[in-house]
């Protein structure tokens, strides 16, 4: 069932992700961004095919596999579909539900004017990705 | 000192430089002035370190002329960055140490930006803040399709 806008926006404003952003910011947020929820066992985005867009977990658990391998899972707070939208290229990686989730959901094509508007949403997203190199970096070595 | 000596690039130089390097592509003229203002030019004889494995990380390079090794461990080189490319930024955004060192391969002139004068001009310039990102994400799925084979 979908939360209330009142517990939606309760909810990001606990995320870090939206930690920096006023209460309106906030509202703002949650009202261009769309609520979504999948069952168990479901691939959001397909490495090498399709699936578009920004997603945001309110709740719930994804991993994330490259050629089948399971390289990481992501839950509350985190973010994907970041990557495929900046390179412009098909998901690099599958995103598969591991249970029930909600998101949030921006369209690929909103998503720059999206970082845009909120500097401080870009400078997280930007620190999230660092350490995601971080991460990438040491299981290749 | 590790770098040979401080090559006097004029403001109108180091702007032209840095106006050709895809990170600082299509920011403000105001987040260009400020670049100019801050960034210093260093240049490296060959076999010279630039950046060490495990240092705690003052600044970001974008090099202007030459090229580099990127070498994990002992001698394991990862990557090789030339005229344009940038490195350093991890330590910058995440305070971390370096996970890498950087090496001249050649004659390499470089263009030196402090943490806080990096910072301060990603807080300020949307533009700079998505190229870095852009940067970022590029080598992540680089890590992963080498991760790969």
């Amino acid at each position: 069932m979908a939360m209330s806008q009142q517990e939606l926006v309760d909810t990001l404003s606990g995320l870090a992700l939206f930690a920096d952003l006023s209460r309106p910011q906030v509202e703002a947020v949650a009202h261009k961004m769309t609520e979504e929820s999948y069952p168990t066992g479901q691939r959001i985005l397909r490495q090498g095919f399709t699936g578009t867009g920004f997603y945001v977990i309110l709740d719930g658990e994804v991993a994330v596999k490259i050629d089948g391998n399971e390289i990481s899972r992501l839950g509350k707070g985190d973010f994907f579909g970041e990557m495929s939208i900046l390179l412009g290229e098909p998901p690099v990686a599958d995103i598969v539900t591991m249970r029930q989730l909600r998101v949030l959901h921006l369209g690929g094509p909103e998503f720059e004017g999206f970082l845009r508007e909120y500097p401080a949403v870009m400078l997280r997203v930007l620190k999230a990705v660092a350490l995601r190199l971080r991460n990438a970096n040491r299981w290749r070595s | 000192m590790s770098y040979l000596a401080a090559v006097a690039l004029t403001d109108d130089q180091k702007a032209a430089r840095l106006n050709g390097v895809p990170l600082f592509a299509g920011i403000s003229p105001e987040s260009m002035g400020r670049l100019v203002a801050v960034a210093g030019e260093q240049a490296f004889a060959p076999g010279t370190f630039i950046v060490r494995q495990g240092q705690v990380g003052t600044g970001l390079y974008v090099i202007v002329d030459g090229s580099v090794s990127v070498i994990r461990g002992a001698d394991d080189v990862i990557a090789t960055l030339g005229t344009g490319d940038f490195f350093g930024e991890l330590s910058v955004i995440d305070q971390q140490p370096r996970n890498a060192s950087v090496q001249a391969a050649e004659p390499t002139t470089v263009l030196a930006l402090a943490s806080w004068d990096l910072l301060n001009l990603l807080e300020h310039d949307p533009a700079l803040s998505l190229n870095m990102i852009r940067g970022l994400v590029a080598r992540v799925r680089a890590a992963g399709e080498q991760h790969r084979h």
